[in-house]
This record gives structure tokens, C-alpha cells and sequence, in this order.
């Protein structure tokens, strides 16, 4: 694992500078029902090739942004600071 | 004998036997500069431009290694560092390949794998019991488990190679670096073709880093002379083809020494290509203090130019020293300028083999022939060549060159992803289909190289003396076994008899076992395929891997004031704690002795290790809301919370205390160790948001303690202003205030269970505060406490450490915090999870117990119940309040009942213990309050 995250704040920089936070999910509202907190917390997409997901840039501007990661390439094609996210 | 000793050979070990030479030794001529290292303890000469095995060899030695299995002599091969068999131990650095490594003076070599010596060798024996350990020994013998156990001291004596210095200080005998770069381009292989590649880059403009793992840039050209325009006489970095530079080796290095965008690294080796065009390079001695030194070179482009080699050619006793690819019996004379033998015979059928037996007899070496590799039967001898075996006859001989098919050096592309497939049309492995950023050029294309000859085994006689796999001693004969009891694909055949799997990685067998596959099962060689390439492409110590031993110390403020006094220091992550003040051996009385201050007087303790958030922000209170399972918003201002971290999963994460210092400002505290989590944690719940929050990690700026027990008002009082009494500053209440002139943040909490003050304040007043406290402690004998008085302290209070008390699984209902879970507020994390949690009968519960007799059962002692483990303890201490042994575990539900037995074995021995589920000391905190 050695690809390359380009930080919108730093830049290119080596994927051992960041914290991955696994995909990007939709938290379901208060209230919603056991099966559908269980699959927020327990079930990933995992999607093949294309996803959006979070990292977190630890050893560079300490913030949490938004990666589109090849799955299977490693290639990551986009990133955005949640604020800025569409 | 006259031979210099002036150090004895700092690795212990004995030598018995002769000296083994049995080739002619040359002596070093007098006017050359010489150097001397040691091979078993013996003196050995040699010139500044040896290797150790240039060295041993010119001294007569032949011998070099054993092989691992039948321990078969074995000689020098491929002079390049691509065969098994000059592993040797250098310095105390086991399996060094001792023709890649250059002579230092006093450098200690000691050969490996043989007892007592190379040239006698009792595992040799080995070699008779053959018929014992066929191809798939292990899966074949070991069908029950208690064969193995009866078989694995012998095997494991017998197994591995080289031994492994075991004294710790040995590690940093032997310092590795790690070094990161970037670059435009980097050229991998420094010869003809590397070299203009990076001459042509460098001319665009663009920054190049140029790598080979030789001493000096060329390749072939170093040391093929005459031959350079015959293409079976490359080196490993390059093979001259058409269109090859015209220009002398000297005026291209020159060039490239004098452009000012080419960097070279030599004697690097690049070991691996990884994602990102990362390239891993490992430089042996960079420099005199450094053994090893890895480089990751990131890029935007790769230009791999690694070459092609030489690989064996297959027939009887095709591993007796003496026999020899060409290229390694070139690079002995061409680099080394020693001879490789007297008499030789030189086997090939291209004109490479001409060229060859010219390069030698221009060097003095008597040629007797040149045999076609079809016509060979065996080669002669019992612990070297002593003729040549054709099918017309002996021929005389003490060296065989073997000028064998040639194989690219493609590791590197099939590592970028690239294709290296066999050309049915050339019959050579051929490059394709690179990656964006990723080119091959020269002989690693497979584009230039002369066509595979292939096997020619039909005339072996004994197919078990033919070897294909020299590290793993693989055959012939256990390749054809294997095929035909079912391991047919490459991958299985590679996986069930070793092959390709052992030091060379496949260098030296891979391209045989592929053809024996393909004859065996009527397959063509691109249908059988190749196993996959993975870094590293050649061996490397896992110590460079794993890099210099560098650690993060952080210390607290007041830690040279800790080391005045004197205690025993803990490491907690990456912070130096005092366990307890006094020495080693006075664990018992110092810790009572700081407890009882504690209990009766009071006590100080160093808390600058907590991590501490300042978290403002209009919207502060609604991200803690979310987060924390308790609710801050309704915190006055003033006041302190204890508060609870979950995951969605109801998990604990942290716990700490939360105190409202301004309307839209909270301080917060987390464990120690945990404070970038917790702060990436809110961060992330904040992330897109929109809130008003700022969160900032001030735990380096802040210094911290805790002064506690019934004088830690009085003493406090001494000095600041601010009224301390219950009435003004009452339990869970936070003040700003100056102590001792420095203006702080007091917060009225204690986990210790007694009166006390938790003062933050800024790091730079560590010592004046801490050294203030004290003297205004001293009337009232105050004493400074450790993390283990803390502990016992804690404990009798039944106060939960998140992490050691609690685990991955652990969530707030089972853990005795259920009243931290504020199950109606609208939402927060890891609300559906508790409340599920809630509904459900427990599994598990965190319960406090006092044991009935005096017997201290270790952290983690497994709690039984008929017969069955149902729990295990995670704290246990001697209460010197209660002279009774409590502790804190985890049982099942159906024992969390105050009063009930459980029951433990500590040192094999049966004992009891009864949950209480009331803290130990002060239950009604009356103390606290105080
Ligand atoms: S002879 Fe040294 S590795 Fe082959
Ligand atoms: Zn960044």
C-alpha cells in the first residue's frame, strides 16, 4: 500500500500519512429501526473499483476528507473537504 | 605456517579440518595494495577491487557453500549474487552472498550450512538417505500429528539456513536508515542501456536517479572486453544488441558523473516496485557507520533497464563446483582479474560459446572444448570437476563454463504490472503491455536476447543428479515425480516441491521448471505460465525493512523533578510515568506508604500525560451531545461531567472528564495516549457538518495534577486566592484561579476517592507548580504518588480504566456505566446499540470482588465455573484500607450477584473469592465531598 492521496490541502502525498475511514455511508436518522442501524455499523458495500470514501490526514493538516478510491487499482481519483463536497 | 592472526574472530566459533583449498592458489603480488580479512578465523589477502569470493577464490578456495538439503559441495556459479550458492556469514550478518560483497579489512567471514567445514561435511550423509525424503516429503510423511512431533527437533535442526546472531546488542551492531526521495525519472540498471536512458531523460530537463548494484556503472562493459558485440555475453544490467551506444564506457560515465540532473546510486539494489511508482532500493553500506540503508525513490516515470542473465544448463552433477555460467567465469577474470580455472571446457552451442573459449584462452586458460549442451552427459568429479562427460568421450577439465539460455530480468515489470509472456516466435520470455509511467529498454525486453535453447535432458542417465533448483536441491526427477502424482500447474508444482521458492527467488530455476512443466504436460510454455513476481526481487534483511530502532519519548513537564526524587519509571504509549517514587525493590513500602499520605494526609500526583481538548464554538455543546453518551449542552457553566465515548457499536472508546468553562467553551479531558483519537473522533462527527466548533489538542501546552486527600484543601489554600471551601468550590465544580502565580484551571474532581483538586495550567510552570505544592504540602508531610498508588486508589473506588478494565467488546450497560448512557436524549452515537444492549440480558458483567484469602492472582486470571471458565480478572491489587486483595472482572451475568462465590486457580491452586458490588472505600463518597 504505498499509493498516493492528493490532500486538497497538501497535496500528493504517501497513503501512510493518512487514516482510512473505511466508505462513506449514510447515517440512518434517530429512531430508524435495529436492522437498519446493524447494517449501518456491520455491512460494507465494498464496492468494486469506483468509492467514495474517508480518510484522515494525520501526519499533514489533520483533517478529515473525502477520497474516490479505485478499489482495485488504488488509484485515487478525487478528493474534497466535506464542507466543499456536492 | 605463516599466517597473520592479529585479531582473533569476533564471532566464536571453532574450525577443525584442513583448509579445503583444492583449487591452484594465485598469490597477491607484492606491489599491490592489500587488504586482509578473516574466513574462519584464517588470514586471507586480497585486492581493494575483491569481493569475498574474488578473494577466496584467487586463494584457492572452491568450495563455498553446502547445499541445503544433501549438504552437495557447492562452487561459484553465477559470480552476481543470483544463486544460492556463496551464502556466507559476514560480520555476524547471516547468508551475505559473499561474490556481491566487497572486502573490508578485517571483515570476519564464516562459511554456513557445513559441519565441522565445506570439505567435510557429516550432513553430506544426508545425501544417501535421499530415497527417504522424496519430492513432497513433508505432506507424504507428516499424516499424523504426533509424527511431526517426534520428527521436528531433527528437522528443525537440520532446517534453515545461516544462524542468527541472538544477542540483542547485536541489532545495533548492525544500524539501518531510512531515506525518502523523490525524483522525475529513475533509470533501474546502469548499463549501456540504462546509462543513455538516463543521459537522454536528463538532457529533457528532467531530474534523474539512476541505480545499480554494482560498484560502478557499465553492466557487461566492465568486464567483457573483445566480446562486447555478441549477445550471449551480457551482464545482469544489460546485453549489447544493434543499435547499441557506439561510445567507450568511460566517456558515457563520464557524462553522466558530470550531468548536473543525474544522481546514481550504486551498489543498490532495487528490490521491489510498488503502487504510486514507489521504488524500494536497498544501498549496502552507504557509509562506514550505516550496514544498510533502504530507500523509498517515489517517481512520475520508471525506466527499468535491469538486463538479462545467464541461467544453468541441465545434466548429471550439474552443480559440481567447478562448473560455472560464463558470465560468472567472465566477471572473475573481467572484474576481478582472476583466473577461473586451468582447463576448461566450454559448453554452449551459440556464438557465445566461441566467444567465451577465446576470452579464456586470451586469459591463459587451456580450452579443451566446446560441447554443445546435447552432447553432454555429466560432468566428473566428487568434490569438483575433474572432466567433462560426453557422448564421445572424457574431457580433462577443473572448469566446465556453461553458457546457458538467457532469462530478462523482468521482476521489476511484472511487479508494475506489466506482462512478461513467452514469444513462441523467438522462443524468449518477452516484456508487454507496461503501465502508464513504467519502460523497459535493452535486454530486459527480451527483445535483443538470443532464442532459448531449452532443455536438453533426454540423455541425463540419472535424472536425480540433474538439478534444476539449486537452492532447494529440487531434480529432475522430483519435477517429473511431482508432475505426474498431480502437481501440473506451475503454481502447485512451485508450491509442492520448492522450486523457485528457496534464496534465488526463481532466478536460477524458474525458466527450467516452466519447459519441464510444459514437455511433462505436452503444454506449450506460454500456456504453462509463469508464478507471480512480488517484491523483493532479491533478498533482503528484514532489519532494513523494519529500519532504525527510533522511538518517541515524550516527557512531562515535571519529569527532571520525578528524577530528583527518585522513582521507577512506566512507560504509558509514548509517555515516561513514575510508577512510584523510591527503587526497584521498594515496590511494597513505597507504594503503601504513598497510598496511606493519600488516605490520611495528601498527596500529588503528575497528570500532564491526560489529553486535554479545548473545544469552542457556538455548536460545542451540540457535537458533545452527539458524541459523548451523557449531555454537556445542560451543563452549567462551571460545573464538570464525567462523560463516555461509544462507537455506533456501543462500543467504549474513551472516557474522561468534560468541564464548561464559558458558555461556548468546554475543556476536555481524555485517557492518556488516546488523545489523537479522541480528537480525530469529534473531528470526523464534525466533518461536513456545518457547526460552529473549533477543537484544539492543548495536552503538550498544559501541564497537570492532582492534589487529593483530607489536607489537599489546606494545602491548596496556601496558594491561590479563590475560596476552596464546599460551599464556593463544591464537588464537580471547575474554577479558573492562580496558583502560585500561574494562572490555571482547577477542576473539583478525584478518581483517588478523597477531597481533591485537578489543576491545568500552561506546560512552561510545570516545575514552579509542582515544586510550590510540595512546600506547601510539606507541614502537612505531603508525598508525590505514582501510577500504581493511583491504581489501588482508584480500584477501591471501583473506578473502570477504559481499555485495561474494558475491551473491544466492552459497552456502558455491561461495564457498570450504564448511568453514563442517557438513553433519552434524541440521539448520540451508539444510542441504538446501547439501547439494544439494554433490552437484552447481559452476557457479561464488569463486577468489583474481594478474594477470601490472601493470595494476589495475576491480571487476567481466568475466573471457573463448574469447571468452565466464566470469566477473567482485568485489575487486581492489595487494598491496604481493607487489608483484603480486590480487584475488578468479568463475569457471566448469572455470577453478578453481590455475595456469590467465584472461583479461580492461582498457581494450580484452587481459590475463592465473593463479588461485592458496592466500591470498597467510601461507598456513599462522603469523603469526596468533603
Ligand atoms: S555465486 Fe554468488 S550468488 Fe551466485
Ligand atoms: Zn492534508
Amino acid at each position: 500500500m504505498s499509493f498516493l492521496i492528493p490532500c486538497p490541502n497538501c497535496g500528493k502525498r504517501s497513503a501512510y500519512e493518512f487514516r482510512f475511514g473505511g466508505e462513506v455511508k449514510t447515517r440512518p436518522e434517530a429512531g430508524s429501526s435495529n436492522e437498519e442501524w446493524l447494517g449501518y455499523s456491520y455491512a460494507a458495500a465494498n464496492r468494486n473499483h469506483s468509492q467514495k470514501e474517508w480518510w484522515f490526514h494525520t501526519y499533514g493538516c489533520r483533517q478529515w476528507l473525502f477520497a474516490v478510491r479505485d478499489t482495485m487499482t488504488n488509484e485515487v481519483t478525487e478528493t474534497s473537504l466535506p464542507e466543499e463536497a456536492p | 605456517m605463516s599466517r597473520k592472526m592479529d585479531s582473533a574472530p569476533r564471532h566464536g566459533v571453532s574450525f577443525r579440518g584442513n583448509d579445503g583449498s583444492s583449487g591452484t592458489a594465485t598469490p597477491v603480488s607484492n606491489e599491490q595494495a592489500r587488504v586482509a580479512f578473516y574466513f574462519n578465523g584464517r588470514s586471507i589477502e586480497a585486492l581493494p577491487q575483491d569481493t569475498v569470493a574474488s578473494a577466496l577464490y584467487r586463494s584457492g578456495r572452491r568450495t563455498f557453500s553446502r547445499s541445503f538439503k544433501y549438504h552437495r559441495p557447492r562452487g561459484l556459479l553465477c559470480v552476481s549474487g543470483r544463486c544460492p550458492n556463496c551464502l556466507m556469514n559476514v560480520d555476524g550478518t547471516p547468508n551475505v552472498r559473499a561474490c556481491m560483497q566487497p572486502v573490508q579489512d578485517g571483515m570476519q567471514v564464516i562459511h554456513q550450512n557445513a559441519s565441522p567445514s565445506l570439505e567435510t561435511d557429516f550432513m553430506a550423509i544426508a545425501e544417501k538417505f535421499s530415497w527417504a525424503m522424496p519430492v513432497g516429503f513433508y505432506y507424504k510423511t507428516f499424516t499424523h500429528p504426533w509424527m511431526w512431533h517426534l520428527a521436528e527437533p531433527f528437522i528443525r535442526r537440520a532446517a534453515g539456513l545461516g544462524k542468527i546472531d541472538n544477542d540483542p546488542n547485536a541489532v545495533t551492531d548492525h544500524p539501518y536508515e531510512h531515506v525518502f526521495l523523490y525524483t522525475t525519472t529513475a533509470v533501474v540498471g546502469g548499463g549501456p542501456y540504462g546509462i543513455r536512458a538516463a543521459l537522454e531523460a536528463a538532457e529533457q530537463g528532467e531530474q534523474v536517479v539512476l541505480i545499480d548494484d554494482q560498484p560502478a556503472l557499465g553492466g557487461y562493459l566492465r568486464y567483457t572486453g573483445s566480446v562486447k558485440n555478441t549477445s550471449g555475453t551480457a551482464s545482469h544490467s544489460d546485453t549489447p544488441a544493434e543499435g547499441e551506444p557506439t561510445e567507450g564506457l568511460d566517456a558515457l560515465v563520464k557524462r553522466v558523473n558530470e550531468h548536473p540532473n543525474i544522481t546514481v546510486f550504486t551498489n543498490a539494489t532495487c528490490f521491489g516496485l510498488y503502487e504510486g511508482r514507489l521504488l524500494g532500493i536497498a544501498h549496502k553500506n552507504p557509509d562506514s557507520s550505516v550496514a544498510q540503508r533502504v530507500t523509498q525513490l517515489r517517481t512520475e516515470r520508471i525506466v527499468v533497464a535491469t538486463g538479462a542473465y545467464e541461467v544453468p544448463v541441465l545434466f548429471e552433477n550439474n552443480d559440481l563446483p567447478g562448473v560455472m555460467l560464463s558470465t560468472g567465469a567472465l566477471r572473475l577474470l573481467g572484474l576481478h582479474g582472476v583466473t577461473p580455472g586451468e582447463r576448461a571446457v566450454v559448453v554452449g552451442s551459440t556464438e557465445a560459446a566461441t566467444s567465451a573459449a577465446n576470452e579464456l584462452e586470451s586469459a591463459g586458460v587451456e580450452v579443451t572444448g566446446v560441447v554443445p549442451p546435447d552432447q553432454v552427459v555429466k560432468a566428473v568429479g566428487r568434490k569438483h570437476v575433474t572432466a567433462l562427460q560426453t557422448a564421445e568421450g572424457q574431457l580433462a577439465c577443473d572448469l566446465v563454463v556453461v553458457c546457458g539460455d538467457w532469462v530478462p530480468d523482468a521482476g521489476l515489470v511484472a511487479q508494475a504490472g506489466g506482462t512478461v509472456a513467452w514469444n513462441e516466435k523467438r522462443s524468449v520470455f518477452a516484456t508487454s503491455d507496461l503501465p502508464e509511467g513504467v519502460s523497459a529498454v535493452g535486454a530486459v525486453t527480451g527483445e535483443s536476447l538470443p532464442p532459448a535453447v531449452g532443455l536438453s535432458t533426454s540423455s541425463a542417465a540419472n535424472s536425480k543428479k540433474v538439478f534444476v533448483c539449486p537452492c532447494e536441491d529440487v531434480s529432475l526427477h522430483d519435477l517429473k515425480t511431482a508432475i505426474t502424482e498431480g502437481f501440473d500447474h506451475i503454481e502447485t508444482l512451485k508450491r509442492y516441491t520448492t522450486t523457485t521458492m528457496g534464496p534465488c527467488q526463481g532466478k536460477m530455476c524458474q525458466q527450467a521448471a516452466i519447459s519441464i512443466c510444459a514437455e511433462q504436460t505436452g503444454q506449450t510454455i506460454q500456456e504453462t505460465g509463469r508464478t507471480t513476481s512480488r517484491p523483493p526481487t532479491s533478498p533482503i534483511p528484514l532489519g532494513a525493512l523494519a529500519g532504525p530502532h527510533l522511538h518517541p519519548v515524550k516527557r512531562t513537564p515535571m519529569h527532571a523533578k520525578h528524577d530528583e526524587i527518585g522513582c521507577v519509571w512506566m512507560d504509558m504509549g509514548e509517555w515516561k510515568r513514575p510508577l512510584y517514587y523510591g527503587t526497584p525493590d521498594s515496590k511494597r513500602e513505597s507504594v503503601e506508604q504513598e497510598y496511606w499520605a493519600v488516605r490520611q494526609r495528601v498527596g500529588l500526583i503528575d497528570l500532564s500525560t491526560l489529553g486535554k481538548l479545548d473545544v469552542v464554538g457556538s455548536d460545542a455543546g451540540k457535537l458533545l451531545d452527539k458524541v459523548y453518551t451523557n449531555r454537556f449542552s445542560d451543563l452549567r457553566v462551571g460545573r464538570a461531567r464525567y462523560g463516555v465515548i461509544c462507537d455506533e457499536a456501543g462500543i467504549i472508546l474513551d472516557d474522561g472528564t468534560v468541564s464548561r468553562v464559558a458558555e461556548d467553551r468546554y475543556f476536555i479531558t481524555t485517557t492518556t495516549g488516546n488523545i489523537e483519537f479522541v480528537q480525530e473522533w469529534l473531528e470526523w462527527w464534525l466533518a461536513g457538518t456545518g457547526m460552529c466548533v473549533h477543537i484544539t489538542n492543548v495536552t503538550g501546552g498544559m501541564a497537570a495534577v492532582n492534589v487529593a486527600g483530607p489536607k489537599a484543601r489546606d494545602t491548596l489554600a496556601k496558594l491561590t486566592d479563590r475560596d476552596l471551601s464546599n460551599k464556593r468550590f463544591g464537588y464537580m465544580r471547575c474554577r479558573q484561579a492562580e496558583v502560585a502565580g500561574v494562572p490555571s484551571l482547577m477542576l473539583r474532581i478525584g478518581f483517588v476517592g478523597e477531597t481533591g483538586w485537578e489543576i491545568h495550567f500552561p506546560a512552561e510552570y510545570g516545575e514552579h507548580v509542582w515544586d510550590a505544592i510540595l512546600e506547601a504540602g510539606a507541614e502537612f508531610d505531603i508525598r508525590p504518588f505514582g501510577v500504581e498508588t493511583q491504581r489501588v486508589l482508584r480500584l477501591e473506588k471501583k473506578h473502570v480504566i477504559v481499555s485495561v478494565d474494558t475491551d473491544a467488546t466492552s459497552n456502558p450497560i455491561e461495564s457498570d456505566l450504564a448511568w453514563v448512557a442517557k438513553l433519552d436524549k434524541d440521539d448520540f452515537i451508539g444510542k441504538a446499540a446501547i439501547s439494544r444492549a439494554k433490552d437484552r440480558a447481559p452476557r457479561e458483567k464488569l463486577v468489583g470482588f474481594t478474594m477470601d484469602e490472601d493470595v494476589l492472582p495475576p491480571d487476567g486470571c481466568v475466573i471457573i465455573a463448574d469447571g468452565q471458565p466464566a470469566g477473567r480478572i482485568t485489575s487486581v491489587r492489595f487494598s491496604p484500607v481493607n487489608e483484603r486483595i480486590i480487584g475488578l472482572a468479568w463475569v457471566s451475568a448469572g455470577l453478578a450477584v453481590a455475595g456469590q462465590t467465584i472461583e479461580m486457580r492461582v498457581d494450580g491452586r484452587p481459590v475463592t473469592a465473593k463479588i461485592a458490588d458496592e466500591p470498597f472505600y467510601d461507598p456513599a463518597q462522603a469523603r469526596l465531598r468533603q
